[in-house]
């Protein structure tokens, strides 16, 4: 069987599903017999997941946008005066 | 999003590139109009700083204005505006004073001499549900990310966050496909130790869940 740092090592191409068949049979008999393990992968994907529902919520706040909006109207009128 | 609608919006951004690049001025009011909110999250994720996000975002916007004719379609379009966008807070970065990075190594797993779990492992992650969130909780996430040393947090931002492609993102990088993927291993393993002190007490019997 192969070790916990051996199976953590591979959890990113676990993951993405790049891993030959026969060391993804590796991690996943590793899995069954260890629940740290399989406590270490739940928490890995929910990391990614949390942090992305975050930080996908930064939207651009009214005044910034306004400003955003004022500084391209302006730019527009001097690039059309050229 | 489907692949088909995917496709879709890729064909409409092409065309307005080439609308753009021919003159059309209408062209880069909607081009300016999909990215400015990309530039800014990105910017504002990166920087953590409402004034330095909204600085960047205008240069941006500016050089996608003056440069676009330097645009010749090699990669795609979002991974120009992505490339740019990092420049920019790069330079902004570089002039300020930062805090010392914490070493992320200390974060990583440890394991025993066999190679196996040393530490006690909690599954926090049932705890979770987005539903439950504080705004506390969301400030120990926002302030895990900025602890990332700048390396793994770009490419944790554009992997994780944007959810862009490996291969995308070593193409906006310049990095190599395993040094992408090595880098977005170390992010998450070092992130998961943060959280999970949080998580930890959050999910304990002495709280809510
Ligand atoms: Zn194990």
């Amino acid at each position: 069987m192969i070790c916990c740092k051996e199976c953590i090592d591979l959890l990113h191409d676990y993951l993405e599903g790049s891993l030959a068949q026969e060391t993804r049979d590796a991690l996943d008999e590793h899995f069954r017999e260890c629940p740290p393990c399989i406590a270490f992968l739940n928490t890995y994907k929910s990391t990614s997941r949390l942090c992305r529902e975050t930080l996908h919520q930064i939207e651009i706040p009214d005044e910034v946008r306004h400003t955003l909006q004022n500084f391209l109207k302006e730019h527009k009128i001097q690039q059309e005066g050229m | 999003m489907t692949f088909t609608q995917q496709k879709e919006d890729k064909e409409i951004e092409e065309a307005l590139v080439k609308d753009f690049q021919a003159g059309n001025l209408d062209a880069y009011d909607k081009i300016a109009e999909l990215y400015q909110q990309k530039i800014y999250a990105l910017s504002f994720n990166l920087m953590r700083n409402q004034m330095d996000a909204q600085d960047v975002t205008q240069e941006v916007l500016l050089i996608l204005f003056r440069k676009i004719h330097t645009f010749q379609g090699k990669s795609a379009f979002s991974s120009w505006v992505y490339r740019i966008t990092l420049n920019a807070c790069y330079m902004r970065m570089r002039s300020k004073k930062k805090e010392p990075n914490i070493s992320i190594d200390e974060l990583l797993p440890s394991f025993s001499g066999a190679g196996f779990q040393q530490e006690k492992i909690r599954d926090w992650s049932k705890s979770t549900e987005s539903s439950l969130f504080t705004n506390e909780t969301r400030e120990v996430i926002k302030k895990a990310v900025d602890l990332l040393p700048e390396k793994e947090k770009v490419v944790f931002l554009l992997r994780d966050v944007e959810e862009l492609s490996t291969e995308k993102v070593s193409g906006i990088l310049d990095l190599t496909v395993p040094a992408v993927k090595s880098r977005l291993h170390r992010a998450r393993l070092f992130l998961r130790k943060k959280l999970s002190g949080y998580f930890e007490e959050y999910g304990s019997p002495k709280g809510k869940i």
